[in-house]
């Protein structure tokens, strides 16, 4: 029951948020050219608040559908969003590059005389051409490392949390992830419009190697020009990688996602998100990250079906998504995270099922080496030998309640039987089942349901087979090792090879996750006093539900980023806070103080958005924040820079409040020069960083070189709030602490703290570039008027950096979480 | 010391020749006595390959240092002065036979790896001689002319690894006959006809195999020592099924090889399999035939670029064109469709209707159906997704009828769903989707085109063997009798009309395999059998009166009762602590571990052979990755070679 309280509420939160999130989202897309978005209200819980509904359907515009099944949110309909505004993109996209060619056209025909003018920007031209691709894809290569990252930091995040609080830590992954979505697909756009932009390219890659201030006249003139420059080889060429892009993100956008309830063996339980192309390995790693078991190797994710008594433990290469999906709406089938010895016993005792007719004694008895010659012999050779099972097992026969008897067989093939009357010879065998398409599940208590002749029954049935039906076959075996014999044997037949290359990865996990797990340990045993203490010092009054929250601070994120260091937290923890000061004088108080009045800073921070940070953790409409936060991250830097450049985008803390409606100014013309913008931004950061790939490096070095260097950084900034949005789809969608985390690593203070174990700072690397790209975009997104301005942006950059980027995201988020406990509060 | 005459044919000279007789004395070594002969013969040649055979003793006089009283000589004896090398008749598994020059005076084992080496055959240690099993003697043998492939124009000397530029090994590249051979070898070759088949000698039980393991040659002795001579006939096969490392680059002619021995094992029902595993067998026959006939295809690999490049070169053409929504750009870049007016039945739903007729539309893995093609643009009538559902052809060339028959699984169960194509090109493109959609594969996949040409060339294969039960005059040499693809057994049980679908059935799954890969499928199908890798000897244990069967496999021995066939104890080689023959009374005792001591008689086979299949076993199982170009001679004759080793 549990779960049915709470997850009404998460679901009005996230409709809600979703929903008008959407909307803002929708609008700076500019897609309202294609809006067939439907609303499928597809679970309706019973607790639903009426009153949500109707704001639900309200809400027309949306196109999530939420499917809410007993710990499942389906997530599915998210690719037809996707779908849909892709197909608005390339249509524009076409339209434009139609306009392209045809000006191209005309150009060349009409003025060779402009070729001279176009001749310099043309060279420019190849370089931003390559220049606006790399983002997309790089954000993407940076969200996997920074996945890896932010699940180390929401290791220790979640130690102390309750199902609560995981709760939260979902929502925020949601949100985080679906900013990532948004993001990319922003930054999808800016790629797909690039082509547009060919003049707007060169002036922006030019702008890159010179101050941005002189790129910023260029900008505006751009579009017109910008066509003439282009050779059409590369323009073709142009064409074709941002169509390869498309093509990818358009694969990304389809990609599945679930959310899933998943029960701890200790009776506790954990939601996660699970992708589509996350294998059951990679979801056992993330739970190993969020549980701190030991990691060994029966950990083991498996589905019950209560309505057929079955039990399967998934196997370490299958996919997750993929079973999930062939569940009943009203399912009350359940994933469990337990640990099963049978999963990989036989490769641990492999003469128990290779030499299963031998006394048990000298089975007890064989020698270690033994073991491996026949691990070696049967798995390791050309083709991998199933245990010769052969046996009487009891079979329930089709549509009756009967059981018979029958002599089977287990061969690679399959399973046979010997007919009546016959030989045990191959050729008279008549085959019972073969494995492709079937699952063999453990069945429970059959005897009373099926009228079984023993406790000891398995099953084999096709995966998406949920209900009693004939096509179900159920087995009954004597006595408990004959059965898991015949399991087992069936998954060597129909796995093969494979089991044991799930076997020998997650041997892998063992030690590296046992001493991960022993740090933890310590770290947690450290903090056992105080349970959240690290994170509730900043002045986190909030119960376990805003621990959440927390990540948005500075200091929390610092603990989960090194959770390996126990002693370094404790050291860690107070240094953060005045590191941040000393780096970004005027960032690191905002922060402190926003945090501590996180329900009410909202309101209040809007006033302030400009100098602190804080004004973007305002986030008070969770949703529009997202909108509203792109524009924020160029405030936030005005102020640091001082007013002379950064000061006209300033504008941005204003558009946060209303972030929704500004996005539809925004939307049509905008987008071209927005765009070239932003480009010159991720630009200059580059040049000013040698290091692109490095970025995250890059932070710690600042620290020591006090408040100037961090302007180099600057363009983090918007970066900051990106990441909580979108590029980094993957860091975010993990979890909130990923921001923060990301941010107390970027502040001077946390690398120092753990440097040695910080290794997390890997997590930050992704962010960097994913800003870069992104950025630009968002930029677009703002008011126009503000664009113009932007080219000064690069400069403020530095400043803002620390304070408004990272703090952004983080606060962001934090943001969206008081609000929706706010709403749950009021519900409640 | 007195000088006295030895006599000594010159094989040279002609069989009719007398000998040559010399006057020696018993200090003079052997080679001394190779001058003089030289010396005393009118001919004049290269004589470096030539030795002294002692006939009486049966043996080679190879050390040329020893004196004749060393080696025991006196007047008696009569030697015969040879080539060591000589032409022999090798019947390789692949039912192709050779003629080829073979070292008749060193060990077998070392004649085998010259063999190899000729025929490019790496770990020559796995494969030996046989003594071939006669012919059943109808001696009406018209056409017992059978073709030989004459490789003794190739010295052995100039065999070697190095390949020339098209792959073929240096010394094949001689002329286009050599090529021809080496490409013989290297190919597989087409099935057999079912008459090939039944023709062939089939061991009928496991006494019969155990015989069949009677004739492999003692490694340790030479060809001279063991009866053969020139141009005889011996086959070549694997004999130790522990194959070791198998790289496709290189071993062309090995894993062809090896595939013929299994096809035949399986032909032959030398093993036994299941009636599934058989279909499975005979579609790999068929997709391995099929492969290895069309040219080898080399620019396969990149359709996925391939797709990429012309889906972009389709959107720029029509950007230039400007016609067509993006949308539909994007439909048909990414998930090209089917639609069509089918026929669909569900057999399960109690109607009297039976097939109505839709617009079906086929996309991603799913088919949605609507009532009219007008309505297509509508809501779907239902939509079906294919994905891991069962897909099984119904098809009747002669009465036209393509019957697709799905199963498609729900959380009920299954749904039984009949598509009715109302012709062949139909049947094939539909087919082909619903195939691969029940693989998760979508129409945009690259096999799309090619499962429908392997449908296509089924539909022909039925559509002639069911004609030639009219008349039996068009077969076309394309198409394959589904009868040469099965044992003699399921010949005999199915018509070809039944076997067909059911290896059709089959063949959907292997049909996208490359050559290798599907080689490389059916071996390792071959050694997934419960009984891969046994041969068998008839033995008698001490102690026990009756015969019973001994299986040696590559890791143990089991001990079979006869009468039943039931396998009564297994002995795992890591669990053998030693073994030993008395070489007298020819009888084998192992000890293993616990004081578990086993001794028996051979009965079909010398006690020799069975020594060495163990040796050569545990040999085997010494081979390491590592050092696998350096073949350890001596260990394997120091495990297998028995009393003549030491």
């Amino acid at each position: 029951m549990l779960e049915c309280d709470h997850f009404p509420f998460l679901e009005v939160n996230i409709w809600q948020t979703l929903l008008t999130w959407q909307h803002g989202w929708m609008d700076g897309l500019k897609s309202s050219s294609a809006p067939d978005f439907k609303v499928k209200v597809t679970a309706a819980s019973p607790n639903m608040p009426g009153n949500t509904k109707n704001k639900m359907t309200a809400l027309s515009s949306s196109f999530y559908a939420l499917g809410v099944k007993q710990g499942i949110l389906f997530w599915g309909t998210a690719k037809v969003t996707h779908m849909d505004d892709i197909d608005a993109m390339f249509s524009d996209l076409l339209g434009e590059m139609d306009l392209l060619t045809q000006s191209l056209e005309q150009e060349t025909a009409s003025a060779p005389s402009s070729a001279p003018s176009s001749a310099p920007s043309s060279a420019p031209s190849s370089a931003p051409s390559p220049a606006p691709l790399p983002p997309p894809w790089a954000p993407s290569d940076g969200e996997r490392g920074a996945d890896r990252s932010v699940n180390s930091a929401e290791l220790n995040a979640s130690l102390n949390e309750l199902e609560d609080t995981d709760l939260d830590a979902l929502m925020a992954d949601l949100v985080a992830d679906l900013n990532a979505t948004e993001e990319k697909l922003t930054a999808q756009m800016g790629g797909l419009n690039a082509p547009e932009l060919p003049p707007p390219a060169p002036s922006s890659s030019s702008g890159g190697d010179s101050p941005v201030s002189s790129h910023s006249p260029a900008l505006p003139a751009p579009p017109p020009q910008s066509s003439k420059p282009s050779m059409e080889e590369i323009e073709a060429h142009i064409k074709a990688d941002k169509i390869k892009v498309a093509l990818e993100k358009l694969k990304e956008a389809k990609v599945k996602k679930l959310v899933v309830k998943v029960r701890v063996s200790d009776g506790s339980s954990k939601t996660l998100m699970v992708d589509e192309r996350q294998s059951v390995g990679d979801v056992l790693d993330n739970l190993f990250e969020k549980t701190h078991c030991d990691c060994n190797v029966d950990w083991s994710l498996s589905e019950t079906n209560p309505e057929l008594q079955l039990e399967r433990t998934f196997e370490d290469h299958e996919n997750l998504v993929e079973p999930l999906l062939a569940w009943t709406r009203d399912s009350e089938n359940q994933i469990h995270f337990q640990e099963s010895p049978d999963k990989y016993e036989v490769f641990k005792n492999p003469q128990k099922f290779y030499l299963w007719k031998k006394s048990k004694k000298a089975l007890d008895d064989v020698k270690d080496k033994d073991k491996e010659i026949l691990i070696k012999e049967n798995f390791c050779g050309t083709s991998v030998m199933v245990p010769d099972l052969e046996g009487v097992l009891h079979l329930k026969e089709d549509g009756k309640k009967s059981w018979k008897p029958r002599l089977f067989q287990l061969r690679a093939s399959g399973i046979y039987y010997v007919p009546k009357g016959k030989t045990k010879s191959s050729r008279d065998l008549v085959c019972f089942v073969q494995f492709d398409n079937v699952n063999v599940y453990y069945g429970k208590d059959f005897r009373a349901k099926h009228k079984a002749p023993g406790d000891f029954c398995f099953v084999l049935k096709h995966p998406q087979i949920q209900k009693d039906s004939q096509y179900v076959k159920y087995l009954c075996c004597d006595d408990a090792r004959t059965m898991s014999l015949w399991v087992t044997g069936i998954r060597v037949a129909k796995y093969g090879a494979t089991l044991y290359e799930n076997f020998k990865r997650a041997q892998t996990k063992v030690p590296h996750a046992s001493a991960w797990a022993e740090c933890i340990r310590n770290q947690s045993e450290s903090r056992v006093a105080n349970g959240h203490a690290p994170e509730a010092p900043s002045s986190f009054s909030s119960s376990s539900q805003e621990h959440n929250l927390p990540p948005a601070p500075p200091p929390p994120p610092l603990d989960q980023a090194l959770p390996p260091p126990p002693p370094p937290l404790g050291q860690a923890l107070p240094p953060p806070p005045p590191p941040l000061g000393q780096a970004l004088p005027p960032p690191p108080p905002p922060l402190g103080e926003d945090l501590p009045p996180p329900p009410p800073p909202l309101s209040g921070a809007l006033p302030p958005p400009p100098p602190p940070l804080g004004g973007a953790l305002p986030l008070p409409p969770p949703p529009p924040p997202l909108g509203g936060a792109l524009p924020l991250p160029p405030p936030p830097p005005p102020p640091p820079l001082s007013g002379a450049v950064a000061i006209p985008p300033a504008p941005a803390p204003p558009p946060l409040p209303p972030p929704t409606s500004k996005f539809g100014v925004p939307k049509p013309p905008p987008l071209l020069p927005t765009k070239s913008k932003p480009k010159p931004v991720p630009r200059q950061r580059c040049s000013n960083l040698p290091v692109g790939a490095e970025y995250l490096p890059a932070p710690p070095p600042p620290l020591p070189s006090g408040d100037d260097s961090p302007p180099n950084f600057l363009p983090p900034p918007p970066p900051g709030p990106h990441l909580g949005s979108g590029p980094p789809p993957p860091p975010v969608a993990k979890t909130l602490r990923p921001a923060p985390s990301f941010k107390s690593t970027g502040l001077p203070p946390p690398p120092p703290a753990g440097p040695g174990v910080l290794p997390p700072p890997p997590p930050p690397p992704p962010l960097p570039a994913p800003t870069a790209a992104t950025i630009p975009r968002r930029a677009t997104a703002g008011p126009r008027g503000s664009l113009k301005k932007a080219p000064p942006p690069p400069k403020r950059t530095t400043p803002s950096l620390h304070g408004g980027g990272g703090g952004e995201g983080g606060d962001f988020m934090s943001e969206l979480m008081r609000a929706m406990q706010k709403k749950r509060d009021h519900v409640n | 010391m007195a000088a006295w005459d030895l006599s000594i044919t010159v094989e040279d000279l002609g069989p009719d020749a007398p000998p040559v007789s010399l006057s020696v004395m018993s200090d003079l070594h052997v080679g001394g006595v190779i001058l003089k002969l030289v010396e005393n013969t009118p001919i004049k040649r290269d004589w470096s390959d030539h030795a002294l055979w002692w006939e009486q003793k049966q043996r080679w006089l190879l050390r040329t240092s020893w004196t004749l009283e060393k080696h025991g000589i006196h007047a008696d004896a009569r030697l015969i002065f040879m080539v060591q090398h000589k032409a022999l008749k090798v019947g390789l598994p692949n039912g192709l036979t050779v003629r080829l020059g073979a070292c008749f005076s060193n060990p077998v084992f070392q004649t085998v790896m010259g063999i190899c080496t000729l025929l490019n055959i790496r770990h020559p240690e796995e494969l030996s001689l046989l003594q071939p099993v006669e012919e059943k003697k109808k001696k009406k043998e018209k056409s017992s002319t059978e073709e030989i492939l004459d490789l003794t124009v190739v010295p052995l000397s100039t065999a070697s690894r190095t390949t020339l530029s098209n792959g073929i090994p240096a010394h094949f590249g001689g002329s286009p006959e050599l090529e021809g051979i080496y490409k013989a070898l290297s190919v597989p070759q087409t099935s057999p006809t079912p008459e090939a088949i039944a023709k062939q000698y089939r061991p009928a039980s496991v006494v019969d195999k155990a015989h069949i393991h009677g004739r492999w040659l003692d490694s340790s002795r030479c060809l001279m020592q063991q009866g053969i001579q020139e141009n005889d006939k011996l086959w070549l096969r694997f004999k130790y099924f522990a194959f070791h490392d198998i790289e496709p680059k290189y071993d062309a002619v090995r894993l062809t090889q090896l595939y013929e021995q299994a096809r035949w094992a399986i032909l032959l029902e030398d093993i036994d399999c299941t009636e599934e595993e058989m279909m499975l067998f005979g579609a790999l026959q068929y997709h391995i035939s099929k492969v290895s006939q069309s040219e080898p295809e080399t620019a396969k690999s990149a359709a996925a670029m391939d797709d990429l490049e012309s889906a972009l070169q389709c959107l720029e053409v029509k950007m230039e064109s400007e016609g067509g929504s993006a949308s539909d750009m994007l439909n048909n870049m990414t998930a090209p469709e089917l639609h069509d007016y089918l026929k669909i039945f569900r057999p399960k739903r109690l109607t009297l209707k039976g097939y109505k007729q839709y617009w079906f539309k086929f996309q991603d893995t799913s088919i949605s159906y609507f009532k009219s093609k007008e309505e297509s643009n509508g809501e779907p009538i239902q939509q079906i997704n294919l994905k891991g559902c069962e897909v099984a052809p119904d098809v009747n060339m002669a009465a036209q009828k393509f019957l697709i028959r799905l199963l498609i699984p729900v959380p009920e169960g299954m749904n039984e769903v009949y598509l009715r194509c109302e012709n062949e090109e139909q049947y094939a493109r539909w087919m082909a989707a619903c195939r691969l959609a029940s693989k998760g594969t979508s129409l945009a996949d690259s096999s799309f085109q090619s499962e429908i040409r392997g449908i296509r060339s089924f539909l022909a294969m039925q559509n002639t063997s069911s004609s030639s039960h009219g008349n039996a005059a068009a077969a076309s040499d394309e198409n394959i009798n589904t009868y040469s693809l099965v044992s003699p057994r399921y010949q005999k049980k199915y018509k070809t009309k039944q076997l067909t679908p059911r290896i059709l059935d089959a063949y959907q799954n292997v049909a996208q395999l490359s050559l290798v890969d599907a080689v490389s499928r059916f071996l390792q199908i071959w050694q997934a059998l419960p009984d891969f890798g046994l041969s068998y000897v008839v033995v008698r244990f001490k102690g026990s009166r009756k015969d019973e069967v001994l299986g040696i496999a590559p890791n143990r021995l089991i001990r079979i009762d006869l009468g039943v066939g039931d396998v009564v104890k297994t002995w795992r080689y890591n669990n053998m602590k030693q073994w030993n023959v008395n070489w007298d009374i020819r009888q084998v005792a192992i000890e293993f571990e616990g004081n578990i001591n086993v001794a028996f008689s051979c009965v079909t086979a010398d006690c020799k052979i069975v020594h060495e299949f163990i040796g050569g076993y545990i040999f085997m199982s010494t081979r390491s990755r590592h050092k696998s170009d350096q073949l350890d001679e001596e260990l394997f004759h120091k495990l297998t070679g028995g009393h003549e080793a030491l």
